[in-house]
């Protein structure tokens, strides 16, 4: 926590016998973020390794047979974690075979339901055109069997009859209404076979939908409908027998087929990660950084797996010319624990931090609950959102994160229910262990000052680590640096005194003067002066400064008169803490004059409970979200904003548990 | 009167006001004897036309790309006219009639889809109409079927006819069932939109002018399909529009069946017939019929001012100076005579003085 965890860059070569059993460690440590060979010197000379696209197609043919076996087999659930990382080169052969056995196993009763599946759809859609029929009360092999009459069933748009009639003037015709079905005239068109043509091209041109009757059907509709549909419900019988056997096909090889798609998809991967490679002649070269941790056993293994061939170096980040001039950076793995985990989404919506800089997750987690619970703090509705949370965190895999953020949200709630004495907007059921906010506004004010005090305060305190850390030293003396801090703090403990104790004394004025004004001055004039310096440095001749002292001066003060300003603002801003709590409160309040209004009139029956109930559901709801959102921005702008630049590059691991799931949408090229 | 003067004032004024800017005698006059394509160019950017004209002026540009161009003073004045109006039945007539250059737009882009074809190879033939339609387009464009892009279409604006004609496009495999659906279709919306003015002045108007425009659109596409498509009269008859004025469907199918242009001739009604009785070639009819109908419209500018047929009516008249102008430079670029241009066209001039004839 805190601090990123260390990282060393690793070098590897390796014959290109051994690529495969490399790459397949690697993909067990998981934890390797690959330098693109083409960002290095390497890359620019075009010594770019070459994906093996035979290979590649291999694995992209076989990924299609197994999501076809899983949509035929209708198996879906979790991905399964594979921690035995395949070599891509021996896994596939594997991988086909156990395919070709399922597919062996499972084809014939897959191909009977998919037939069945054809043939109840034929008879739908038969079944559909027959019942547009079924007014016609008329045999259907009578039809056929006509010998100087054609037919033909079909639908025209209504508008197109009265001309369909006039165009067949010519000829010897009968036109007969059957149906109407959304705007459209179910019509029996009849004409001696001799004109049959003239029939069909007047049809075709009055936008005729025909409906195509099989010669072998016999009796009337209503009979035939009746024969098909028996036809029907023992194909939904068959079927239903079939989907039996599928679901335990299914249930047999369903968790299998998981497992060997993951691994199928890991070694895509690790055969893609070749991109990032180097090649010279028969040799790989990769490059790229590891946990420090993790270098050890990382050697070991490669050297006993390409029996001592492969070369491994490693070189610490404080070694690395580029990355001491900034040109490259470090990538950033986070290192906090669980519970806090969830916290890094918010942090890099925010920004990545870099290698150097206060990791500050952590401080996030820790502000955010406490600023949430403070204005969302009800037992009730903690518990509620503790179980959303839950829920979100057991049935939904892709927002886990944000379950755990709600349940820890939720407790947070909790714990200051129990402060104010409150249980669904209750204050008669618990004791307060702290104390009503709307008893006590003025105090809850005062204190939300004061937790906004300590949090820019800690900003400060960061920012100040950063500065050190990163070698800003001259920003020490800058409105954001030690001077500013130092100056926010004196005036801090005045206003702290002021409230606690008085007014200060005359000694107590004169110094806040005097160490005010100094820390004033230096705040204006570091930048001058850092500028005439640099001047003298470059020994450059001409006016001392590029745009006036003057201007210089004027600069400066509205910097530091802003920044000022901006530390008092913050300050003030936490006081909506206060006014958010009292707002949840007040909500509360309204709901229950609602309903005493309610159970005035129709007494404490299922209104009123029917009110209490939205009317908390709306609370949670939109208190939720305002507080949310509120809190966010306290930590994003009055907090972050103190200490956090960001610009940092996030840890790209080879694949982690999640990595085949983010990369399944590009199953083949 | 009064109720009317105060509804239709403004839009009668802004109706007049861009029928000023139309081509005058002069124009046609210049127009025509221009001794080749860009010479008539450089006459035409002299005109009200000439804002289509500015960013060719280094070279003269395809006919194939000014063509649609040349078609964006008309659609301003759509737009202009439709804000011109108050009332929202009134602004759907016009609307309505707009609707046929999204048809032909949808037909460049059922070719597109049809015929596997990017946006870019058909962009030219597409009438510039993104500032009225309110279809969406870039939907309808990134579709990558015929019935997938129908699917995107409001059933209510072309979708369900559309939908009515699939069948037969996948039976026939072409694309001439869509086509006619979509013509159909915007007739079918300008007849809703003109029934829902309700009884009235109003209704009276635009019925009868939609009625007429629709008998010559019916004369000349049995002409069209008869001749040079050589379709059988049962397939003709079902490809003409509805609700003609003077023309039933019954005459209709009579002259599908006529055996030759005097045939033809005689079988129709009076007034039209009257018309074209000195004609004795196909090819002279359309010409003949479209003076016709100008004469008709510009009638509708001499009468009570204050109703909404004016707006229609300058509209199709626009239309169809736009229709000359393009069979015009068509000709030029051909290098058509004078005499050979003048037959093809609806402007009537005495030889070198600009008076018209109607």
């Amino acid at each position: 926590m805190f601090r990123p965890v260390k990282l060393t860059r690793v070098t590897i070569q390796t014959p290109e016998d051994h690529i495969s059993e490399v790459m397949a460690i690697m993909g067990d440590l998981r934890l390797m973020h690959l330098i693109r060979v083409e960002d290095t010197p390497l890359g620019h000379m075009g010594y770019i390794a070459h994906v093996n696209t035979e290979l590649l197609g291999r694995y992209d043919a076989l990924l299609i047979r197994f999501n076809k076996l899983l949509e035929a087999l209708q198996v879906s659930s979790h991905p399964p974690v594979i921690h035995q990382t395949p070599r891509p080169d021996k896994v596939i052969f594997r991988l086909e075979e156990e395919c070709a056995t399922i597919e062996k196993k499972s084809i014939e009763t897959l191909e009977q339901k998919q037939n069945l599946q054809n043939i109840l759809g034929e008879h739908q859609a038969l079944i559909a055109r027959l019942r547009l029929l079924e007014p016609l009360e008329i045999d259907i092999d009578r039809l056929f069997a006509l010998r100087y009459t054609t037919f033909q069933t079909g639908l025209i748009p209504e508008e197109n009859f009265q001309r369909l009639q006039t165009s067949l003037d010519g000829i010897q015709h009968s036109l007969i209404p059957i149906n109407n079905k959304e705007g459209r005239i179910v019509l029996l068109a009849m004409a001696l076979k001799e004109d049959e043509a003239i029939l069909l091209r007047a049809l075709k041109s009055a936008f005729w939908d025909p409906l195509e009757l099989n010669t072998e059907l016999q009796g009337t509709v209503t009979s035939i409908l009746e024969k098909i549909g028996a036809e029907e419900q023992e194909a939904k019988k068959g079927l239903a027998d079939l989907e039996t056997t599928c679901k335990e096909l299914a249930l047999q090889f369903g968790e299998k087929l998981l497992f060997l798609r993951e691994e199928l998809l890991l070694a895509r991967q690790l055969l893609l990660a070749q991109e990032k490679f180097g090649q010279i002649d028969h040799m790989y070269l990769l490059s790229g950084w590891l946990p420090k941790a993790l270098f050890k056993d990382l050697k070991q293994r490669i050297m006993a797996a390409c029996a001592g061939k492969a070369i491994i170096e490693q070189v610490d980040h404080e070694e690395i010319k580029e990355v001491r001039s900034g040109i490259l950076s470090i990538p950033i793995l986070f290192n906090n624990p669980a519970l806090i985990r969830p916290f890094e989404r918010l942090t890099t919506l925010y920004g990545t931090p870099t290698y150097e800089e206060v990791e500050p997750t952590g401080f996030l987690a820790i502000t955010f609950l406490l600023l949430f619970g403070m204005m969302f703090g009800d037992v009730g509705h903690g518990a509620v959102l503790c179980v959303l949370g839950y829920i979100i965190f057991k049935k939904m895999y892709r927002y886990i994160d944000y379950g755990i953020i709600l349940m820890e949200c939720g407790l947070s709630a909790i714990v200051f229910g129990i402060l104010y004495g409150s249980i669904f907007g209750l204050e008669d059921l618990i004791p307060a262990l702290w104390m009503h906010p709307m008893e006590n506004i003025n105090y809850f004010m005062a204190v939300t000052a004061a937790i906004g005090v300590a949090m820019i305060s800690t900003g400060l305190i960061l920012n100040l680590i950063n500065i050190l850390r990163q070698h800003r030293y001259k920003e020490l003396f800058s409105a954001s640096g030690l001077a500013g801090a130092l100056l926010y703090w004196l005036l801090a403990a005045l206003g702290v005194r002021y409230f606690l104790v008085g007014p200060p004394t005359a000694f107590e004025i004169a110094f806040a003067k005097v160490t005010g004004g100094i820390l004033f001055t230096l705040m204006i004039l570091q930048r001058p002066v850092r500028l005439l310096l640099a001047r003298r440095n470059q020994n450059k001749k001409g006016p001392l400064l590029i745009q006036g002292m003057a201007i210089t001066f004027l600069e400066s003060l509205i910097d530091v008169l802003d920044e000022l300003l901006r530390y008092f603002a913050n300050t003030v801003s936490f006081v909506r803490i206060a006014a958010f709590a009292l707002a949840h409160a007040g909500l509360f309040f309204a709901v229950f004059t609602l309903a005493d209004m309610i159970q005035h009139t129709h007494g404490q029956g299922f209104f009123y409970w029917l009110t209490l109930f939205v009317g908390n559901v709306i609370i949670i709801g939109l208190e939720g979200l305002v507080v949310s959102i509120q809190t966010i921005r306290l930590e994003y702008y009055e907090f972050f904003s103190k200490f956090f630049r960001g610009g940092g590059k996030p840890f790209q691991p080879l694949f982690d548990e999640k990595g085949t799931k983010e990369n399944s949408s590009h199953q083949t090229r | 009167m009064f109720l009317a003067a105060a509804k239709y004032g403004y839009l009668n004024a802004k109706v007049r006001s861009l029928r000023s800017r139309k081509l005058t005698e002069e124009d046609h006059h210049f127009l025509l004897a221009a001794k080749d394509l860009p010479a008539c160019l450089s006459y035409l950017a002299t005109t009200s036309y000439s804002s289509c004209l500015p960013e060719f002026e280094q070279e003269i540009p395809e006919l194939r790309v000014l063509e649609r161009q040349l078609a964006r003073p008309l659609l301003t004045h759509y737009a202009k006219v439709i804000r011109s109006l108050r009332g929202a039945k009134e602004r759907a007539v016009i609307l309505a009639l707009f609707r046929r250059f999204e048809a032909e737009n949808l037909k460049i882009l059922l070719r597109a889809l049809f015929a596997n074809l990017n946006r870019e190879t058909l962009s030219h033939l597409l009438y510039p109409i993104a500032h009225i339609s309110t279809l969406q387009w870039e939907t309808l464009w990134a579709c990558t079927s015929v019935d997938k892009c129908i699917k995107h279409l409001p059933p209510d604006i072309f979708g369900r006819p559309l939908q009515n004609a699939l069948p037969q496009f996948e039976a026939q495999g072409r694309l001439f069932p869509l086509e006619m659906a979509l013509d159909f279709s915007c007739f079918h919306l300008l007849w809703q939109a003109i029934y829902a003015l309700g009884k009235g002045f109003n209704r009276t108007v635009t019925k009868n002018l939609l009625a007429l425009y629709i008998d010559i659109f019916n004369i000349l596409w049995v002409i069209r399909l008869k001749i040079e498509y050589q379709l059988p009269p049962e397939e003709i008859v079902n490809y003409t529009i509805p609700e003609g004025n003077m023309i039933s469907l019954a005459c209709l199918n009579r002259l599908a069946r006529a055996q030759d242009i005097t045939e033809f001739i005689h079988l129709l009604p009076h007034s039209f017939r009257k018309e074209l009785s000195v004609i004795n070639d196909w090819g002279n009819i359309d010409r003949c019929l479209e003076v016709y109908f100008l004469q008709s419209l510009s009638r509708i500018f001499s009468g009570q001012p204050f109703h909404i047929g004016i707006a229609m009516a300058y509209l199709l008249e626009k239309e169809i100076e736009l229709s000359n102008l393009i069979t015009l430079l068509q000709a030029k670029a051909h290098n058509f005579t004078i005499e050979k241009s003048r037959a093809r066209l609806s402007w009537q001039l005495t030889e070198n003085t600009y008076v018209p004839t109607s």
